[in-house]
């Protein structure tokens, strides 16, 4: 039996928590750095790699290595060892502690981890990667001799990461099903991610205050927006055009509006619907949140790649789900700078993009507690009128609180405050969680658009019928528009920072 | 007042609550809450804390949303019983 009885139920339980207790806990291993240690350089990092240097004469170090300098000794294939061995036994000690089957969750795991490292270190390739273009003065795609090359940038890993999984959820279903559902967990995944963005966030901090500070107060108004305009639309839409009843109307307008499948159980919950209602629409919410992902960033970097921050916070108030939500901005942010370097020969800082689409989606996550308490509130006291009867208490808004935030914030607050209040120490620490912001928070992205692929099943659009249709109507002329014209406002002409020569 | 605990769920398109002596089965939430309330009437007034189990929710989903609703049903006494409503 699951159910949430005190304010610490599900510590150990839930997804949400052990992203907190996985990314908090390698963020401390990082932070041992401060003390001369070394504990996370073990991981392995992909290299960029040229396959005719390949079959000339074959190397694993030509594909991969280990990221920290102390473990430089080390054969790669011991640092990928060392990889899969300590990250497949804390996402099982997690799924153990959560009941979940732990000899299929380790065999899930290690089929995702095969693939996305696969994905990787194939997407690493020159002819994927490399940009054309001239950086203080060197080309170094035509140093490499390259003839032809896609220029994807660092987005290259991601979208073929995107394309084995989508393979093995559309055309390995038994497979997917069978072998890789119990491990298919983007959710934990990108949160895990999210948690170790906290010191991404926190360099940012220290690098640009004020940068990294508009970012995050225009992010609380996209909550306004995702709450107060986009919801009554689409409810409104729903009840009248489509003839929904309150309950599904309200159900989808969550769904659709506010942070998708997540939004679509809470307010389920709030108003006490049958949780057939919210199942259905996140079936819809994920389906189409793939959609999003393959479209959108690379849509948004043709029509506006001079406009990097408008089209990460738009992406952050379109995409729903933060698994797609941060796996787009993620893939924005390599296409964006990619597709900038090839067009002007300036490199941004990677992360600013990916940060403004993240900060959107967490201000609007943050509220959902308190935007199902007051569903359920006025359900009881306007739609069912049983104030008499029914009683919802407060603590409800903790229960559906995002816990991986509280992870995100806690990872910002120490790395900005140690590296404020002894700047002496910031580069040792900036080194020092480098793996962790870097390869570590990479290799999840990897894993989440791995997962989600694989548990995407287009051809389960077809039986979804008018939710599905209200969610392609209010996603292209409701949300996606309306978040652009407000990300616009808010963003144009900001651009991040230029990558030091 | 008294107080009891129940467990809520949904199970083949029919909510339960279940727990302390009490199960009892219905296709509508309200329609639950209204046996709820014959069952235990002759304890009013008394509070039943509905705990919802997620147990119930398809497993994928629980990795969005680990939780779906707490409610707290009152049940008064009835007028003709106490003589108060």
């Amino acid at each position: 039996m699951t159910t949430n009885r005190r304010w610490w139920s599900g510590m150990l339980a839930t997804e949400d928590w052990w992203s907190v207790w996985i990314g908090l806990g390698i963020f401390a291993l990082g932070l041992a750095s401060l003390l001369g240690l070394d504990l996370v350089g073990w991981m392995a990092r992909p290299r960029p790699w040229e396959w005719t240097d390949l079959t000339g004469a074959f190397a694993w170090s030509k594909l991969f290595t280990p990221a920290g300098a102390r473990y430089a000794g080390w054969h790669p294939l011991v640092s990928f060892a060392a990889t899969y061995v300590v990250f497949t036994a804390l996402f099982a000690l997690g799924a153990r502690c959560m009941r979940l089957d732990v000899r299929r969750f380790v065999v899930g795991f290690s089929a995702l981890f095969v693939v996305t490292w696969a994905a990787w270190i194939v997407g690493n390739e020159l002819h994927l990667t490399m940009v054309d273009a001239t950086v203080d003065g060197r080309n170094r795609y035509s140093e490499a001799g390259l003839s032809w090359g896609l220029q994807l940038g660092e987005g290259a890993p991601y979208l073929l990461a995107l394309l084995a999984g989508l393979a093995l959820g559309n055309f390995g279903k038994t497979f997917a099903a069978k072998r890789l559902s119990e491990a298919a967990r983007a959710e934990w995944y990108i949160k895990t991610a999210i948690v170790f963005l906290g010191v991404n966030l926190g360099a940012q901090t220290l690098d640009a205050s004020g940068f990294a500070g508009e970012l995050i107060l225009t992010g609380a108004a996209a909550t306004f927006v995702a709450y107060l305009f986009f919801w009554p639309i689409v409810y409104f839409a729903a009840r009248r055009l489509f003839g929904f009843k309150r309950d599904v109307a309200a159900v989808v307008a969550s769904g659709i509006s506010v942070c998708g499948a997540s939004a679509a159980i809470a307010t389920g919950g709030a108003i006490r619907a049958k949780p057939i209602i919210p199942v259905t629409v996140s079936m819809v919410v994920v389906i189409f949140a793939m959609l999003e992902l393959i479209i959108l960033p690379g849509l948004y970097t043709a029509l506006a790649p001079d406009q990097p921050i408008v089209n990460g916070a738009a992406l952050g108030m379109t995409v729903k789900t933060d698994g797609a939500d941060a796996a787009a901005g993620a893939l924005l942010d390599q296409l964006m700078i990619a597709r900038n370097l090839q067009l002007t020969g300036a490199r941004w800082q990677e992360g600013w993009i990916l940060s403004a689409s993240l900060l959107t989606k967490i201000w609007i996550d943050v509220f959902i507690g308190v935007w199902a308490f007051v569903l359920a509130i006025v359900w009881i006291k306007k739609v069912e009128k049983r104030s008499d009867a029914v009683r919802v208490g407060p603590m409800e808004i903790w229960f559906r609180f995002p816990k991986f935030v509280l992870g995100y914030a806690v990872a910002w607050a120490v790395f900005f405050g140690i590296a404020s209040a002894w700047p002496a120490l910031a580069p040792t620490l900036e080194q020092g969680t480098a793996v962790v912001a870097g390869p570590m928070r990479t290799m999840l992205f990897m894993l989440t658009f791995v997962a989600m692929g694989a548990l995407t099943d287009f051809s389960k659009l077809k039986g979804l019928g008018k939710i599905a249709l209200l969610y392609g109507l209010a996603l292209v002329v409701v949300i996606a528009p309306i978040a652009y014209v407000v990300a616009y406002l808010f963003h144009r002409g900001l651009t991040p920072p230029l990558v030091a020569p | 007042m008294s107080v009891r605990e129940l467990v809520l769920s949904f199970e083949r398109d029919r909510w339960r609550a279940a727990g302390e002596g009490v199960d009892v089965v219905h296709g509508d939430l309200r329609g639950l809450e209204t046996l709820l309330e014959a069952q235990l009437g002759g304890e009013a007034p008394i509070d039943v804390h509905l705990k919802f189990d997620m147990a119930s929710m398809p497993r994928w989903l629980h990795q969005y949303q680990g939780h779906y609703c707490n409610y707290t049903l009152h049940v008064g006494r009835r007028p003709g019983r106490s003589g108060r409503a």
